[in-house]
Formats: structure tokens, sequence, C-alpha cells
């Protein structure tokens, strides 16, 4: 239980009501349960009992139209009778859901011969203070007693006896103090109730990510009350900059129509579009506003009230509207204050609810790569066919996340291959599901030929649909090679061409093909180009992240470089394995600190030499995923 | 409540409260009582601790029922100081005679 603090406790000394909830069924019996308990509960906390009366009565009338004026479905919905107690002030209040009413700055004496009407004027005549917070689906009543002058005044007596001060030295001192006191217990109970409002909004903010739907309502509740408004509008800039969108209003007949902001050169129409303009808040008075195209003219022709712009860093982020449906707007210097540091606040939070949705999008994103990277991951062949007498190595590094190249071999029987390296353009997980598609088909359509060109007709005639729906294509590689003829037969799908030694040579050679990429045409003829390859056997497939690799002077690796590379390298009898670790390390001494801004795949051929070959190609390293890192299938 | 034909008076008594709740019913229980009644009527609020609007309506409800017939004088008998001031706020006090006996 709470007791009154000495009369002389700061002021600063903030007190946390003493707070009685009851929500109760709608019927006479349960009102009168309800005022009995809220007379209790003040009775508890030592209100006297001379009091108490009033207050059972005032949640008693309250309680008793919140059921009377209740309609339709609402008659079934519980009202709530609050009595909040702190040795200052109890303040009573009754959530109604009827349709509200417009409270009279003053109720009107009923006549006594009157039948009814008296509730209302008996609650203004007892309590200090009466607000009325209409809203959409509820309403709430306030009232309120201030207590804390009654007990000052007792203790300025005492003090005044005890010090033996004339009666009329104390009064004077009583009324100062009393005064002084009033004035500035009002100015902080003020500004302590905007902080707390602020803080209840976001606290509701916290809850939703929505300003219009958590803050709605506390608005309705916190800045009305405050400022004695009885609607208002917020409205938020809409995402292409161009005009103001309701976010929240008070009522639903207030969610107007977007407005139009000013084009350059254009000058504002209309109250909210100036503010928003001008950066400056306005007060308003429709009825000495002849312009009947002002949109707030909704609200009513005789609506007052202020306008102000939500800006941050100097940028618009919205309006909010708050005033009186007819007469003036009562706004002190305080009031004033109290809407300019809402719109400030909800500025603040809009902007940080804009960052926050953002960086959601944002990880949903990173998300997407992650899981397109592991689709990849699984994409690149985890073993690589290993064919008697030669040697197969992958490599594969990816400039993002998510990378669109990728190669593949397949044998065919013991003596001949299937060599694929494709790009897909495009990226994320689309990219990664037609690689994956694409895969799956070659190894289809390898059973039915050993003609390259016959399998990128039948891939291009496969994906064709698919990949033109979505602006994509694939530029792909495809080459069978015979090992015991050493014959291979290449087509090309828009990707650069093998480089391979043929026979007698010690240089290397690019083995011409043409075709366009799959997915451009729905039934492109492609064309096979056979070669022989020498021997050793040197031969590369690869996607053009190679040559186009580039250094930190902007100069590319290139086909020339990257023929000399191989020309040079293939006579040393490197297995496949240490050709392709050579050939990674080769493209990132060139790039040097610049950026990758390609992904890299390649596929190397080459003869396995007698023992050191199949020593060292028995298990290759482990395999790694790591952006910017070469990927080593562990056969190699 | 008990109403009572004391012969000079209809008295009314021992009502705990006038409220939302029971007003229509003490209108009803009165308003059957009055035909055969004494000219004077005396409603005792001595034990009533709460009277609301509701309560104050049934009161005035009564007043005209009584002010109808010639005669006849509706008194309100001991109410607590809270029940009076309350017909005073609401200037129906001056619509009954008040006593304390």
């Amino acid at each position: 239980m709470l007791t009154a603090p000495p009369t002389n406790s700061p002021l600063l000394q903030p007190a946390r009501p003493a707070t009685l909830r009851l929500a109760f069924p709608p019927d006479p019996a349960s009102v009168r349960a309800v005022s009995g308990a809220i007379r209790s509960f003040l009775a508890e906390h030592g209100v006297p009992e001379k009091e108490l009366f009033s207050y059972e009565l005032c949640i008693a009338e309250a309680s008793t139209n919140a059921i009377t004026y209740a309609q339709g479905r609402a008659r079934l919905l519980q009202p709530v009778a609050e009595a909040l107690f702190t040795p200052d002030q109890i303040e009573l209040r009754v959530t109604d859901h009827t349709p509200g009413f417009v409270l009279p700055e003053k109720i009107p004496q009923p006549s006594p011969l009157s039948d009814g009407g008296r509730g209302l004027f008996i609650i203004q005549s007892v309590m200090d203070e009466i607000r009325y917070l209409r809203g959409t689906k509820e309403n709430i009543l306030i009232m309120r007693k201030r207590r804390r002058a009654n007990q000052a005044s007792a203790a300025v007596r005492e003090g005044a006896a005890a010090s033996g001060l004339t009666l009329e030295e104390s009064h004077r001192q009583l009324n100062e103090s009393k005064s002084d006191r009033a004035s500035l217990a009002g100015e902080l109970s003020f500004r302590s109730e905007t902080l707390s409002a602020i803080f209840r909004c976001c606290a509701e903010l916290g809850r939703s990510d929505e300003v219009a739907e958590g803050f709605g309502k506390r608005l309705l509740v916190d800045l009305f009350h405050l400022t004695t408004a009885d609607w208002c509008v917020l409205r938020l800039l809409s995402a292409d900059n161009r005009s103001l969108v309701v976010a929240t209003a008070s009522e639903l007949e207030l969610a107007f129509e977007p407005l139009p902001l000013p084009l350059a050169g254009e000058s504002p129409h209309g109250i909210e579009v100036t503010v928003a303009a001008t950066k400056t808040a306005t007060r308003f008075d429709l009825r000495e506003d002849s312009d009947r195209t002002e949109p707030l003219r909704a609200i009513g022709r005789e609506a007052t009230g202020l306008v102000c712009p939500l800006v941050f860093g100097g940028a618009l982020v919205g309006t909010i509207a708050v005033g009186r449906r007819g007469g003036d707007f009562p706004l002190g210097k305080l009031q004033d204050e109290v809407v300019r540091v809402f719109a400030e606040f909800l500025a603040i939070q809009t902007v940080n609810l804009r960052h926050h949705k953002e960086e959601v999008r944002q990880r949903v994103f990173t998300r997407e790569l992650e899981i397109a990277q592991e689709i990849q991951h699984l994409l690149l062949p985890r073993t690589l066919p290993q064919l008697e007498g030669f040697g197969l190595a992958g490599g594969w590094q990816s400039a993002r996340e998510v990378g669109g190249d990728f190669y593949d071999a397949l044998a065919v029987g013991e003596q001949s291959l299937f060599l694929m390296v494709a790009d897909v353009m495009g990226k994320g997980v689309p990219a990664a599901l037609f690689a994956a598609t694409m895969r799956g088909l070659l190894r289809g359509l390898a059973a039915r030929s050993d003609d390259p060109a016959k399998i990128l007709h039948g891939l291009n005639r496969l994906l064709f649909a698919e990949l033109s729906a979505v602006n994509m294509f694939i530029t792909a590689q495809v080459v069978h090679v015979d090992l015991q003829t050493r014959l291979m037969t290449a087509a090309s799908a828009g990707h650069c061409p093998p480089l391979y030694v043929p026979p007698g040579h010690h240089t290397v050679l690019a083995l011409s093909t043409q075709g366009l990429p799959i997915g451009v045409l729905p039934d492109t003829v492609y064309h096979s180009v056979t070669a022989r390859l020498g021997e050793p056997c040197t031969l590369l497939l690869h996607t053009d992240g190679l040559t186009d690799t580039r250094n930190a002077t902007g100069k590319q690796f290139g086909q020339k470089r990257l023929m000399g590379w191989l020309s040079a390298n293939a006579i040393a009898g490197h297995t496949a394995a240490a050709l392709r670790d050579r050939l990674a390390t080769e493209l990132n001494r060139f790039r040097g600190n610049a950026a990758m801004d390609d992904d890299q795949a390649f596929l190397l051929l080459t003869e396995a030499h007698v023992g050191a070959a199949l020593a060292t190609n028995s298990r290759g390293p482990k395999l790694q995923f790591q952006r910017g890192s070469f990927l080593f299938p562990a056969n190699s | 409540m008990k109403i009572e034909n004391q012969g000079e008076c209809l008295r009314i008594s021992e009502i705990q409260e006038l409220t939302a709740v029971n007003s229509a019913q003490f209108r009803e229980d009165v308003s059957a009582a009055l035909p055969g009644s004494p000219p004077v009527i005396e409603i005792d609020l001595a034990q009533t601790r709460f009277v609301d609007s509701s309560g104050l309506g049934a009161l005035f409800a009564i007043y005209r029922a009584t002010a109808q017939r010639n005669g006849m004088i509706l008194r309100l008998l001991n109410p607590r100081p809270e029940v009076e001031q309350l017909l005073e706020l609401t200037q129906m006090r001056q619509l009954f005679e008040i006593m304390q006996r």
C-alpha cells in the first residue's frame, strides 16, 4: 500500500501510480460491482471516506454511459474502468466502445426537471479535469482530481502554527507556494507525460514494423491527451518521393488520397503540401481559409490545428497534422512544443524503421546468396572421372558469392570423355539452378550421342523456353575426347575456344568453334570441329573469366598470355592437378591487388605420368569454398 | 427495501442504494403503491450509501408522479451528506422536502 509522502517532498520525485484496471461485462450489475471495487481500492490507498462517494459516482456514471451507448457488435465488448492513484492526483478512466460524442468545453447544468443527462455534468462538477479521447474502435474518458494542493496547504498551516507566523502571513506564503508549485508541477508533469508518451510510442514501434500500425493507436491516446486535439493525420513521404501518403489517421474518413508534391518550379498547393515543401510548421484555421480545394477540409469546415513537417537530417520524411474539428485548437507553448517533439521523434523513428527494413532485406539477400552458394557447391563435380593414362583437374573461383561458371566431366565407356565448361549469364539462385539442370541434361544427352554439336542443340532446345523467360543465356563449350585415338570433337555455344597442343607441336593452339549461346534462339544449329591431341596431351577448357582477368593497371590477362603460359608449362610434364594449381597461382599473381570482377572455371586434361602422377592424384586437396579462393575438387 | 403504509404516510425505507441496478425496480414498486397511498410519502435515505444518476432519475420520476396528484407531499428523510450534496449539485434538492429525523 502506498502512503502519502512527506508534504515537502521534492516535486521532481515522480510518483508511480497505483493502478486498478477492471474490464467488465456490459451490464448494470457489473458497473455497480466495478464502481464499488474502485471505491475500495481508493479507500485502501487512504482516500478519505468523504471523497470516496465522488469517485465511485464518476466511475458509475462513465461506465453506465459506456454500456448504454454501445451499438451493434460493440455491445458485446467489455468496457474497462481504471483508477490510477498517486498522492497528488486521482485519475479515473473508462474505455468505451461507443460511437463516442463530442465533449463540450463546459457541460451545461441540466434542468432539475429533466429525466436524464446528469452523468457527465456530475463528473464535470466533481472532478477537476475531464478529457474524452476518441479513437476508431474505442474512446477513453479520463477524469482527474488533483489532491496535492490540499496536503500542501495543510502542511503550510502546520508549519505556520509551529513558527508562530501570523495568519495573514501564512496565508500569503501558502498562496505563493501553491501557485509556484502549481505552475512548476504543471509544467513538469506535462513534460514528463510527453516523455513517457514518447517512450510508450517507442515500445509500440519496437513491437511492430509499421509506423502506422503501432504508432496510430498511441498517437491517438497520447498526442490527443496532451494537446486536446480530436483528430490527427500522419503522412509519410512515398517511396518515389513524389507524394505524401497517409500512414495513420485518427478516423477512417480521414485516410485521404495521397497528396502529390510540387515538381521543381511549381508552387505548393494545400496546407500539408506547403508545410512539406517549406519544411516549416504552420497553424491553420479553416474558418479563415476560403480555399475550397484544401484537402484538410475533409475534417470539417471549421477545423483548426497545426501541421508540422517530419524532417530527418534535413530531408523531408512526412507531415503530421493535429487539431480540433470545430473551434479553436488551444495550443499553448508547451502543447505546441509537444507536437514538434513528436514530429521530430516520428521522423527519427520512421527513418530508423526504414533502415531496419533495408537491413532485413539485405539479410534475406545475403541468405539467398548463401543458399545459391550451397547449391553451386553441389554443382561442381566432387570427383572427376579418372581414365587410365590421363589426369583431369578442374579449377573454379568466383568473384561474387554466386558464380555462374561451372564445369563438368563425364566418362563415356572406358576410353572417352565428355568435358563441358559453361557460363550462365545471370546470378543468384536461378543461375545455379540452370547450371544444375544443364549438368543433368548433359548426362542424358551424352548417352544418345557422341557429337558435341548435337548435345548443344539438345541443351538449347530443352532450356530455351526457361532461359528466354528470364532473359538469361548460357555460353558453353562441349568437348568429346576419344583417348585411344586422341581425337577431340568440340562444339561451342558462344564460348571461348578450347586450348590444346596438337601432335608434333610445342605450342598451344585454340580450336576455333562458333555457335550462338544457349537460350538465344529456339533452334540453333551447332557445328562440331575435330582436332587431334598431341602427346603428351594438354587440353584446357575455360571460361572467359581467365582471359578477362585484370590487374591493378587494368591490363587483361588475355588469350595470348594464357596460350603462352600453357605452352611453357605443358612441356614440363606436370600432372593435371599441379598444372591447375600453377594456373590458379599465375592468375592470382597477375591480378595482384585488383578485385576479381568475373568468375573463373576451367578443366585441364593432361597425360598422367607413370608413378608420380598416380601417387599425387590419388587424393586431391580438401574441398574449399571461399570467396576469392580456388575450389579444388577432390579428384585431380 | 421496505414500503409501509403507516396510515398517515407511505414510508419507503431500507434502501441500500439507488443505482442503475435497482432504480427501475424501485420506481415500479413505489409507483405501484401510489394509487392507494396516503397524501404524505417519505423516502428514508438513512441507509442509502450510494446514489447515481439513475437513482436520481428514479427519485425524479416519483416526484413527477406525486406532483400530478393534488395535495401530495414527497419528503426525503435523512439523506447522507454525500447524497444531499449530489441533490444540491443537480439542483434537485429544491424539488424535495428534505428532513433529518
